[in-house]
């Protein structure tokens, strides 16, 4: 039966995953099984046909004991003989290890940063790459959150003088099929706390954004995993150019910002704007209110009322003598209000000892008259009215103060006009001028951006022609492990001729038998590691230029393209070298020496 | 090739992982991080080979539950520790096929079924993938493992010899022969 194939099945989710972890039920399972197979041991130990079995072994082992024991001298020679294949056995110590450095002198140095695990960062490293750290990123070899600072060691190898340096192994196996990478740009990044190793969590990414020489899009970005022995294909380089010569440069909006902050002039406008004439249209608003505030107030006087047919009422008749503060009240009627539910006709014909006359609940209009006798207090709303000639009289005076309080009513209005007049004019005037700054304020503003855009783009274009191929482009990797990541175009080991080398040190019969070399490919900037093992046969593709690095106890010698080209021109095997004493002393004169 | 590197570890976390396993070997409780760290994989593994999303979850079950009753006769052999449950797993599913044939099915993205067409240096049409299914269903067990390993789960020869416990050069060769069988099939597609 045919198995059914299915394309672009939907994942189970990672909650999904999750849900159906239980290691608590996997451990007691675990418990379980390890009973039974205890007692299942212990059954099959009473089994007896296992038992007579044991015996007929044990008998069997005594009698190879006894037997051993008896030719033991004769048995030595050949144990002796067993340790001595076992001591010609290859020492895994003297392995050459993967990544082989052929000189600690050209080493390509790490570059330590430090980056706090809880807030994380980015780093820029000289090159002008970028390393972005989200915020815990690391992990100890438990697994658990690092504390504290972690120390970030960086290194970038970006031509054939930095690959032949690092002895990292450019040569890339795929399903079978032999291919050497021409890197456009290689790191190496690990993580350390106090000297521990650190890992970056499972769900974290870093992000290196890679200064690269190379824009083209035909590399691809490889992990290399020391432990299988090759380079792990990532996912293809979608290298962005940062910017070429013909495209403008991007403007930097965010950096206007930055500008208007350090330019004295715009922010003196701004404040201006902003600050000091809102203040002064605010004072302005404050002074006349309190102006307005001070004109003289207009009080209403109290129209006199006469009593209303039918309502009780009250005439304070006592010694003023004795209650001075009802003096006030002479001739005043109290009207009872209707509101007095208490109120009862018995409450006239009580000679009250105490009456007491305070502010009603509407102020102005009405009163609270408390009354005692003994015991009793009653307390009634009374509305002050007049009858007769005490009316006629307060009419009179009240047309008179009514008069007098429209007058000044209508003054304090023609006042209030005029203040709010004038306070608009002042208002304005500001508005007027914040107008005018805030233009200012734009003009300025925009010629400055526009002076720092052009400055800015002629300092791009300026820095594009100086800058080093290594800054042209960037690839972006998301590293989720430390170690050697590349960006790398693999190419077939050449096909043209071959020669099985003879290197001949300045030109006399002075051979160097190499310890292993590195042949460089200058067109395709490839470097190929050869060892003993294939007799350092060199394929060439003719017409290419080469020149070989040749690694003897530490010392290091070169052919140069010319004497490679002499070599392959004149049909012999013999290539001519030169020891490097001071070019491999450090990197950049090693870096001259082959000529890149 | 595309290599998933979920599946790589550096030495240093090779070194880190050995230092769980020997913990777990005097303590199955310390047995938890690899449980935690490998149980998704070793689902998507199982699951990856069969319909059934329940029967897959049991087989996990059942190749940790292995895992740890064997644990004192794992040997470390400098490949991430994930490999022999792969092993233990490819086991299961083998097993369960042999008493359920029906069950086996084969799962891969249109991506997967581009790279096998680009590793074989033959262009990829959307109208291949009839063509292709069937020649990948038509393969013999052993070559169909090949192409799951490799093209589907993107893994590297050396973990791929370990799990079917052959050599690294044996896995090669065999994929070297696979691809050569493939390109020769992939050349006739027609759109």
């Amino acid at each position: 039966m045919e198995p059914n194939f299915n394309i672009d099945r939907p994942k189970v989710s990672d909650e999904e995953i999750n849900r159906h972890k239980d290691f608590d039920k996997l451990v007691k399972q675990f418990k379980e099984k390890s009973l039974k197979q205890a007692q299942g041991d212990e059954s099959w130990w009473k089994n007896k046909k296992v038992q007579y079995s044991t015996v007929i072994t044990g008998v069997t082992v005594i009698c190879t004991i006894t037997y051993f024991s008896l030719f033991k001298n004769q048995s030595k020679q050949k144990n002796t003989h067993e340790t001595l294949i076992t001591n010609a056995a290859p020492d895994k110590k003297n392995k050459k290890p993967f990544i082989n450095a052929p000189s600690q002198k050209l080493r390509v140095p790490y570059s330590a940063y430090k980056i706090n695990n809880a807030n994380g960062g980015s780093i820029t490293h000289p090159s002008s790459s970028k390393i972005s750290i989200p915020k815990n990123s690391f992990v100890d070899k438990q697994g658990k959150d690092v504390i504290g600072d972690v120390t970030i060691e960086y290194r970038e190898f970006h031509d054939i003088g930095d690959i032949v340096a690092s002895g990292i192994p450019m040569a890339y196996d795929s399903a079978g099929t032999h291919y050497n990478l021409e890197s456009a740009g290689m790191f190496d990044i690990k993580g350390s706390q106090n000297g521990e190793p650190v890992f970056i969590k499972p769900e974290k990414n870093i992000q290196v954004q890679l200064a690269s020489s190379n824009d083209d899009n035909r590399f691809n970005q490889y992990y290399l995993d020391t432990v299988a022995g090759n380079w792990q294909y990532l996912q293809r380089d979608d290298a962005k150019p940062i910017f070429t010569n013909t495209t403008k440069a991007p403007t930097l909006p965010p950096k206007h910002e930055d500008l208007s902050k350090s330019s004295p002039k715009l922010l003196a406008l701004k404040n201006v704007v902003e600050v000091i004439i809102p203040k002064r249209i605010d004072s302005v608003t404050t002074l006349y209110t309190k102006k307005a505030a001070q004109l003289p107030k207009a009080k209403e006087p109290l129209k006199p009322a006469q009593p209303s047919k039918g309502r009780p009422t009250f005439r304070l008749d006592g010694s003023y003598n004795e209650f001075p503060e009802l003096a006030a009240f002479d001739n005043v009627i109290f009207e009872v209000g209707p509101e007095n539910t208490n109120y009862t006709q018995e409450m006239h014909e009580i000679t009250w000892s105490d009456v007491k006359v305070t502010q009603g609940p509407v102020k102005g209009k009405n009163y609270v008259l408390n009354l005692t006798y003994r015991n009793r207090s009653e307390k009634l709303v009374v509305y002050p009215v007049l009858s007769g000639a005490d009316f006629a009289k307060a009419q009179s005076s009240y047309e008179n103060k009514f008069g007098e309080y429209q007058e000044l009513v209508e003054k304090r209005k023609a006042s209030e006009q005029r203040l709010m007049a004038e306070m608009q004019a002042k208002q304005d005037a500001y508005l007027a001028e914040q107008k005018k700054k805030r233009e200012q304020y734009e003009t300025e503003k925009a010629q400055l951006f526009a002076k720092y855009d052009v400055e800015r783009q002629n300092q791009i274009a300026g820095s594009f022609k100086t800058m080093s191929n290594s800054n042209r482009a960037i690839s972006l990797f998301n590293v989720s492990r430390f170690g050697i990541f590349n960006s790398d175009c693999p190419h077939k080991t050449p096909e043209g001729n071959s020669v099985n080398p003879i290197f001949v040190l300045d030109n006399k019969d002075n051979f160097i038998s190499p310890d292993f070399i590195y042949l460089v490919e200058h067109n395709t900037k490839s470097v190929y590691t050869l060892s003993a093992q294939d007799a350092f046969k060199i394929n060439y593709r003719p017409g290419n230029d080469y020149t070989i690095c040749v690694f003897k106890q530490n010392k290091l010698y070169l052919c140069s393209k010319t004497d490679f080209q002499q070599a392959v021109a004149s049909g012999t095997n013999k290539f001519k070298v030169k020891s490097l004493a001071g070019e491999s002393e450090n990197l950049v004169d090693f870096k001259k020496a082959l000529e890149i | 090739m595309a290599i998933n590197p979920h599946f790589h570890h550096t030495d240093d976390q090779l070194n880190e992982e050995l230092v769980m396993i020997e913990a777990a070997k005097l303590d199955p409780n310390r047995f938890a991080p690899l449980y935690d760290k490998y149980y998704k994989q070793i689902f998507n593994y199982v699951h990856q080979r069969m319909e059934s999303k329940d029967t897959a979850f049991d087989i996990t079950g059942q190749v940790f539950l292995k895992a740890m009753l064997n644990l004192q006769k794992y040997q470390f052999k400098g490949v991430p520790f994930a490999s022999w449950l792969y092993r233990i797993a490819h086991n299961e599913v083998m097993q369960l096929f042999r008493t359920e044939k029906g069950r086996k099915c084969i799962n891969a993205d249109i991506g997967d079924l581009r790279h096998i067409c680009e590793e074989n240096e033959t262009p990829f049409f959307e109208e291949y993938i009839p063509a292709i299914k069937k020649l990948i269903t038509e393969l013999n067990e052993e070559d169909l493992q090949l192409v799951e390993l490799r093209f589907f789960e993107k893994r590297p020869f050396k973990e791929i010899a370990d799990i079917l416990d052959i050599t690294e050069v044996n896995a090669k060769v065999r994929m070297y022969r696979l691809v050569e069988k493939l390109k020769k099939s992939l050349s006739k597609l027609k759109v």
